[in-house]
């Protein structure tokens, strides 16, 4: 076996120019199979938190109510309780607070949009004190009643600021329509686009609003210290609850408010719990990554065909050249097997050193441009990727399944010129001209 | 796996290479018989089957018509795989051009056949292929590559190469041709010297007389015939 790695490797290094740009080729895949893996990754995890700050945790006990069988809202009743359920069942849980949910129309003196309404406790929201970047006003003031906390976006379009009044207009479980006026307390910047469709106020602000009753909630949102356990832990969750007297909602993996119409089309009343995670909460905007992925997975994949070409030409001139090498190796006994392994040791030499190097400098690319905050030009671009700087996430698995993708991709290309060189007949070693 | 009678034995072969849309007769209708131990010559001129002649007896090729008998095998009856554990266990090459993996050194040149073999550890290979490069005079160049070898240089690695994994017989095809003609006497002579030691069978071809000289007993044919020398 040593010889025959020495052997690829002096061949390869005999392929001088040819095996050159092979290796830059593939090198150069492999970088942006890196660096793309990277902003992936990137906006996965932005996506993540701008989701968990604005809208969902990573776990959600949410649920609707419904006085008859086609009016619902968002609420259920005996939050505490089912708070308190969590609190105890949930393991591994970083934290957990509970949110009122809501929906209405904002009306300002110029404009009006609609928008979900999330009632908080401003005082128990770790999560958006740590994201959130105000601007004007101060974070605690949504401590008080009657107070609201707006993005940029919403003040752009309402023409308003800190300080001014809005109306807030929605259906009560009721039925009719009520209307309650807030003052804008803080504004922040916007978490891409994502912000758009969140506005906090106290909790009692959107009771009143909906005419909840006082132990009404929207969700209890449990924050997880790996985020990843999030299935396992709805699983978990759902017997306890059932157990508890709560009725449950099938899993639907859609966001809350998505899910009027179906719930309206049923015909239960009274309440039901919905589990859902992070995810189900942005499902909406899972097309970005998958889109992202498609892209990716097609750029690469036609890059990745470029290379085998590549690849396989170049084996197939090698094996060309080598044709007496080859009978010569066959005549003293080598194998067809013998043949074949060798040359798919050359290919995959040559995949695993270019691979691993095109990572390397992939790597320091990503962890460059990351460490670097580069800003994002286009606005668009901005509420795509829901940052305003360019986030690279560098995963040491996706560095490593990349240099293997790449080396697994240059061995299938070799396999056809390899089992070439294996038929041929060791005649054509010994036979001279004249 | 020394088996009794003659290392080869060629009844009536016949071998025809097709050419375009006509037949081109290489061997036609040759009777041999090699003993063990024997240093033999196959002499004849350019295009006389010599070659041919050499492949078939090699395993590398087969015959039309007519059996090969190698060390006891029909290789008519062998398949691909049996043919080459019998190159590999029986036989070794030594050829015009010599072909040495250029890209491996004289020492591992000389160790290829015995680790396809896999039958020796590293010391013992090891062991081996010092002794032979001894006896070929290239101990010196062990660490060189073919391309820093002189052409006489370059036939005893593959002399030794032929004979590291000890094979019962040595097939040389115009071992000479390529050397100027006192490289080559000597490389016969060298041949012939581990013919003795080791009682290993050579069969090698020529159309130098000053080669054919050399050797115990002299195959002459002509336009794939056996015109002198049958036993
Ligand atoms: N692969 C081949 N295809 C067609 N004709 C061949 C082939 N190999 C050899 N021949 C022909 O067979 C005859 C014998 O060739 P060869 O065995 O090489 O002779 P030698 O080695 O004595 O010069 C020649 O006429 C040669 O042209
Ligand atoms: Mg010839």
């Amino acid at each position: 076996m040593g010889t025959a790695i020495l052997m690829s490797l002096r061949n390869l290094r005999q392929g001088g120019r040819r095996t050159v740009l092979l290796m830059v080729a593939l090198a150069m895949v492999t970088l942006l199979l890196v660096v793309l893996n990277a902003l992936a990754a990137g906006l996965e995890a932005t996506m993540l938190r701008s989701a968990t700050t604005l809208s969902s945790g990573h776990v959600n006990v949410g649920g609707f109510f419904k006085t008859t069988a086609g009016q619902s809202a968002p609420a259920v009743a005996e939050g505490a309780r089912i708070r308190e359920i969590v609190e105890r069942e949930v393991e591994g849980a970083d934290y957990i607070i509970d949110r009122v949910r809501g929906f209405a129309r904002i009306v300002s003196e110029n404009a009006s949009l609609w928008c979900a309404l999330y009632g908080v406790d401003i005082a128990e929201e770790r999560g958006l004190r740590d994201v959130l970047q105000i601007t004007e006003g101060t974070l605690d003031e949504i401590a008080k009643p009657d107070t609201v906390l707006i993005f940029a976006g919403h003040a752009k379009r309402l023409e308003v600021k800190v300080g001014d009044v809005v109306t807030l207009s929605a259906p009560t479980m009721g039925g009719v329509s009520n209307t309650v006026d807030v003052r804008v307390g803080a504004i922040a910047r916007d978490v891409g686009w994502m912000s758009a469709w969140a506005m906090f106020l106290p909790k009692d602000t959107i009771r009143r609003l909906g005419q909840m009753r006082p132990d009404a909630t929207g969700a209890v949102q449990i924050y997880l210290k790996d985020p990843n356990r999030a299935a396992e832990v709805i699983e978990a969750l759902r017997p306890k609850l059932a157990a508890a007297g709560f009725r449950l909602m099938d899993p639907d993996p859609r966001a809350f408010w998505m899910k009027f119409e179906t719930v309206n089309g049923q015909d239960w009343v009274n309440q039901k719990l919905d589990l859902t995670t992070w995810r189900d909460e942005i499902s909406m905007m899972l097309w970005i990554l998958t889109g992202f992925a498609t892209i990716r997975f097609f750029l690469l994949g036609l890059l990745m065909l470029v290379i085998v070409v590549g690849i396989m030409n170049t084996l197939y001139m090698a094996i060309r050249e080598r044709t007496r090498e080859i009978g010569t190796m066959r005549a003293i006994g080598m194998s067809r097997g013998g043949v074949m392994r060798l040359f798919l040791l050359e290919a995959g030499g040559l995949g695993l050193l270019a691979s691993t190097l095109g990572a390397a400098v992939g790597s320091a690319l990503a962890l460059g441009l990351n460490a670097a905050r580069v800003r994002i030009p286009s606005e668009a671009f901005q509420a795509i990727l829901m940052s305003d700087t360019l986030l690279l996430a560098l995963n040491p698995v996706n560095v490593v399944t990349a240099v293997a993708v790449i080396t697994g991709v240059t061995c299938l290309a070799a396999i056809a010129p390899a089992w070439r060189a294996a038929r041929m007949r060791p005649v054509g070693a010994l036979h001279q001209v004249g | 796996m020394q088996a009794a009678g003659p290392i080869v034995v060629l009844e009536d072969v016949h071998k025809d290479y097709p050419l375009g849309r006509t037949v081109v007769t290489a061997v036609r209708g040759v009777s041999l018989t090699v003993q063990r131990g024997e240093f033999m010559a196959l002499a004849g001129p350019s295009g006389s089957g010599k070659t041919t002649l050499l492949n078939l007896i090699g395993c590398v090729d087969t015959a039309t018509s007519g059996r090969v008998t190698v060390d006891g095998h029909d290789t008519a009856r062998l398949k691909e795989k049996g043919l080459t554990k019998l190159r590999l266990e029986r036989l070794g090459f030594i050829f015009q051009s010599f072909n040495l993996v250029a890209v491996l050194d004289v020492f591992q040149n000389i160790e290829f056949p015995l680790l396809l073999q896999k039958k020796l550890g590293k010391a013992e290979r090891a062991a081996r292929v010092n002794e032979i490069m001894e006896r070929v005079g290239l101990s010196k160049q062990a660490k060189q590559r073919p391309a820093e070898l002189s052409g006489g240089q370059r036939q005893r690695v593959a002399i030794a190469r032929a004979l590291v994994a000890r094979p019962a017989l040595v097939l040389a095809d115009e071992p000479t041709a390529n050397l100027d003609s006192e490289t080559g006497e000597r490389i016969i002579d060298l041949m012939r010297e581990l013919n003795r030691a080791e009682g290993t069978t050579f069969v090698f071809s020529t159309h130098d007389p000053k080669i054919m000289n050399h050797a115990d007993r002299l195959v002459r044919i002509a336009d794939g015939r056996v015109v002198e020398g049958t036993n």
